[in-house]
């Protein structure tokens, strides 16, 4: 019961030490940031168990903190990516200024997401909300880059989003007169159809914009990519996952009760597959790592919304994986585009060409978490996939199903370019220096790689926490109906079983490898990708034979009257009049006080002419 | 029998009829190709005479570790996809994996290949190459689209996702070409992309990128290339034939019924001329789509 209070206080004090006692000493600070990481993770791995709590009044307002078996999955997610990342931080960020601002920052943020899980009640839910909020602002804007355009988009959607919630959790308040969330949950069929309506949707604007559901992702892709990566593998990979903790408690407990309270989910649903089909189009667009993978967050984290909010048993259990998947495999991508961009200094699908033979090890993490992101067998990505589809064809949704669809085969298109653009193609002289990121980046992405396997062949072992949660959210036990350790069932009783499919896939994989590739690898000679052939004709040394500029142009051409209407644009019209009214509102409202004397008695001149009509 | 001798023993045979059926049916099409453009054409055996050439050549220079593993990507793909699907019906034929996958893993297992082969002759840093993966991938997205539809039109109809179960649907209901005729069409339409011969071979473009993603291998490379796209080949003709031609009860009965479904892409290639990736896509997403929306009420409404 205590631990509870010694995670929050070691996360405390560790903040604050970082912070000041990290002025002195870059070595201290790095220990101090990793011990606190290390202790709340310890004490948090082996002293919390689903069912610790405590409760507490201040101002007479009774407040609880304690874990559900469901926020116990997102604990798993954001204690896990924080431990890795964390070690990644500190290698990765080594030459940076101001590092202490950083480290603190890290952890107030990891604090924050706990304090979300925690909280059993709205004002400490909404409290560390918002620290959450800000200290990821300021990791935004860290860079000191785009300040203006990404560090306001930001802040501006978190603050709507923000609002919007504290408008919920007032009208709560003021009908229950508690903050408690089971008290609120138990009582919603009490309240009115309006404020049944409304509530909610006010709730899911918040977790929406954390969750960059369209049209609230605005910020998402520039938030991404202009945090320092190492902090962006846990921005994407777990801070997103709190908007989807919300909405799922805001659609199972909450939406439920309404009656029609259907159409929420379905609408909800249908915005997480457009979000999915239009993200993915724009991270094929993209030349920019870093953006791409933003814009492929979006697009992941569109398919978790549609898991949770069809709703369905299998569509759940599916959307919580693929939460837990993605935390993992994108986590392990910005990972890479960090240490790439170490190496090289730059981001750019463009520019950075060939880096396979230099940096083979980055390359395998970025090879196995691609081939989860695109959902193929055996990583733990075709699970998650499976099962939406499965769920989606088991409760009707079949034209959603073809939007998820195409957005997850499209997928393929930004996979093989994220790979290509920086480890395969040209090797190019420019290049020849870089080296292999330090061992202490690299062991991070190996990790969680190795977990995105791992997972692929023992789903069980992450849908045991997840059907313990889902238990607590009311769902019957899914356990041999929808998943075995590493067999998964879907609606029809229809099997995948992952063990002899793995063994297949190795075992011809193997012989191959031994028969042809080691064989070959022998027996062949190595020679630079100049010493090709080129429709016949051998390439110069000088001839640049790069291919990353335009890379998807044909797609793109062809989806080209789906992506001219683009939501940002909107918002600048809306933006831009605005403007025009508050410069309107300018020009009434001048700051003078003579302007003011003469409203004061045009307007005393009005009453006095229409007196006799008026009273 | 259920050892794992038995299954190993299962899989090498499958492996071999697979292999020995699709380079027979390619060495056909050049013939009947050739006949068509009023040229004598090689022998139907020219292929085998082919592999045996590029099998037993020696390769001197590769240009490292993934353009190696490309190859037994492509394989591992092939080799899954042709264990999965049912060779025979009434359980005449080994069972292989046919039990534990189910349609969607088909989907995901049969594009791993494209990927691993997209990456083994990315490393080579052939342009040509890259061209060719990002238009094959391209076009993948335009005929997936309107093949998922067919696909997910039978598995709605039929309640089941398992390629087993309709076959035991079609011994009793008739064939789904006739049942499910639209879905039919949309797949008949997609499966022109999925053979990329003419009018969608701007991947491989023959004549003018040399041959595309693998314009880089040779020697004992592009014979595993070519041994897995004859698998490939055979796995999808049996697919189709499986999914809309109730399957076969013997091996003489699946040759004739997957030679006429091959002969569709084949012929409708022989007259017609390309696409650009662009149209090739926007194809797909024209009639193929509308067939596959058909279908899909098709299989809601009835």
């Amino acid at each position: 019961m205590e631990t509870i209070l010694t995670i929050f206080i070691i996360f405390i004090a560790g903040t604050a030490a970082t912070y000041f006692l990290g002025k002195l000493n870059g070595v201290l600070r790095s220990i101090l940031f990793l011990a606190t990481l290390a202790a709340t993770g310890w004490l948090f791995f082996t002293g919390i168990t689903p069912e610790s709590g405590i409760e507490f009044r201040i101002l007479g307002i009774t407040m609880g903190w304690g874990i559900t078996p469901f926020s116990y999955i997102f604990a798993i997610i954001v204690m896990g990516l924080a431990l890795l990342s964390g070690i990644y931080a500190v290698k990765a960020m080594e030459d940076e200024k101001n590092l202490n601002f950083f480290f603190a920052n890290f952890l107030l943020t990891v604090m924050s997401m706990m304090g979300i899980l925690f909280s059993l009640d709205l004002i400490s839910f909404f409290i560390f909300w918002e620290i959450m909020t800000w200290s990821s602002y300021f990791m935004v804007v860290f860079t000191g880059k785009d300040v203006q355009k990404v560090g306001i988009k930001y802040i501006l959607f978190s603050a709507i989003g923000a609002y919007a919630m504290l408008m919920a959790i007032v009208f709560i308040y003021s009908f229950t007169g508690s903050v408690l969330i089971g008290d609120f949950i138990d009582n919603f069929h009490l309240f009115d159809t309006q404020m049944q309506w409304l509530i909610p949707i006010l709730l899911l604007t918040g977790f929406g914009v954390k969750s960059a559901l369209m049209p609230l992702h605005v910020w998402a892709p520039g938030a991404y990519s202009n945090s320092p990566m190492s902090y962006t593998a846990m921005f994407s990979g777990a801070l997103s996952k709190m908007g989807i903790y919300g909405m799922v408690i805001v659609l199972i407990l909450i939406v439920q009760q309404i009656p029609n309270g259907y159409w929420i989910k379905e609408v909800i649903a249908w915005m997480g597959g457009i979000t999915a089909a239009m993200a993915t189009l724009w991270a094929i667009k993209q030349d920019d790592a870093k953006k791409m993978l933003a814009y492929s967050s979006i697009g992941q984290l569109g398919y978790i919304i549609v898991g949770v909010a069809i709703g369905t048993p299998l569509a759940m259990l599916a959307g919580l994986f693929m939460a837990v998947m993605h935390g993992i495999f994108k986590s392990t991508l910005f990972m890479v585009v960090g240490a790439v961009e170490r190496q090289t200094g730059t981001s750019n699908f463009t520019e950075v060409t060939g880096l396979i033979r230099k940096m083979p090890w980055t390359f395998l993490a970025a090879l196995m978490s691609i081939i989860a992101l695109a959902g193929i067998p055996p990583l733990g990505g075709f699970i998650g996939k499976w099962m939406l589809y499965e769920s989606l064809m088991g409760s009707n949704h079949y034209l959603l199903i073809i939007m998820i669809f195409f957005s997850s085969t499209a997928a393929f298109l930004y996979c093989f370019k994220f790979l290509f653009g920086f480890f395969l193609g040209q090797e190019e002289k420019e290049w020849s220096h870089v080296k292999e990121a330090p061992a202490m980046m690299v062991i991070p992405m190996l990790i969680l790689a190795g977990f995105a396997f791992l997972l692929g062949i023992f789903p069980g072992l992450i849908l045991k926490p997840i059907n313990e949660g889902m238990q607590f959210l009311g769902y019957v036990s899914t356990t041999n109906r929808f998943w075995e350790m590493s067999i998964i069932f879907n609606d029809w009783g229809n099997a995948v079983v992952m063990m002899p499919i793995f063994y297949w896939i190795i075992g011809v994989f193997v012989f191959f490898l031994v028969f042809l590739t080691i064989k070959g690898y022998k027996t062949t000679r190595y020679v630079s990708t100049k010493d090709i052939s080129t429709s016949g004709e051998i390439p110069k040394e000088h001839e640049n034979l790069t291919f990353t500029m335009g890379f998807m142009q044909p797609f793109l051409r062809a989806v080209a009257p789906v992506m001219k209407r683009q939501i940002d644009k909107y918002y600048t019209s809306i933006g831009n009049g605005l403007e025009a009214l508050f410069d309107f509102t300018r020009r009434i409202n001048t700051g003078n006080g003579q302007t003011y004397a003469l409203y004061f008695v045009v307007f005393i001149i009005i009453l006095l002419l229409f007196k006799d009509s008026l009273f | 029998m259920e050892s794992v001798g038995y299954h190993i023993l299962g899989g090498i045979v499958t492996i071999i009829v697979a292999f020995t059926v699709g380079l027979t049916y390619m060495g056909l099409s050049r013939k009947i190709t050739a006949r068509i453009q009023n040229r004598k054409g090689p022998p139907f055996y020219q292929n085998f005479i082919d592999a045996l050439k590029l099998a037993s050549k020696e390769s001197a220079i590769h240009h490292g570790f993934m353009q190696h593993s490309g190859p037994a990507f492509l394989m591992v793909s092939a080799i899954l996809s042709v264990l999965v699907i049912p060779v025979l019906n009434n359980g005449n034929w080994f069972p292989n994996l046919n039990f534990h996958g189910d349609l969607i893993f088909l989907i995901y297992i049969m594009v791993f290949g494209s990927l691993g082969m997209a990456l083994g002759s990315g490393q080579t840093g052939n342009p040509n190459s890259a061209i060719g993966v990002t238009r094959g991938l391209s076009q993948m997205v335009g005929f997936e689209i309107p093949w998922v539809m067919a696909l997910v039109a039978i598995m709605v109809k039929y309640q089941t996702t398992s390629l087993v179960d309709l076959l035991e649907v079609q011994q009793t209901g008739g064939w789904l070409m006739f049942s499910s005729p639209f879905a039919f069409i949309a797949g008949v339409l997609a499966m022109l992309g999925m053979f990329r011969y003419s009018p969608f071979d701007i991947v491989s473009a023959p004549t003018e990128l040399a041959s595309g993603p693998v314009s880089e291998n040779g020697g004992k490379y592009l014979f595993t290339m070519m041994s897995s796209g004859s698998i490939f080949a055979f796995a999808k003709l049996v697919l189709y034939v499986d999914l809309f031609l109730g399957g076969a009860s013997n091996l003489i009965e699946l040759l004739a019924k997957t030679f006429a479904i091959y002969m569709i892409p084949m012929l409708y290639g022989v007259v017609s001329p390309r696409y650009r990736t662009e149209q090739a896509i926007q194809y797909f997403w024209g009639w193929p789509l509308f067939f596959g929306f058909l279908a899909l009420v098709h299989a809601l409404v009835f």
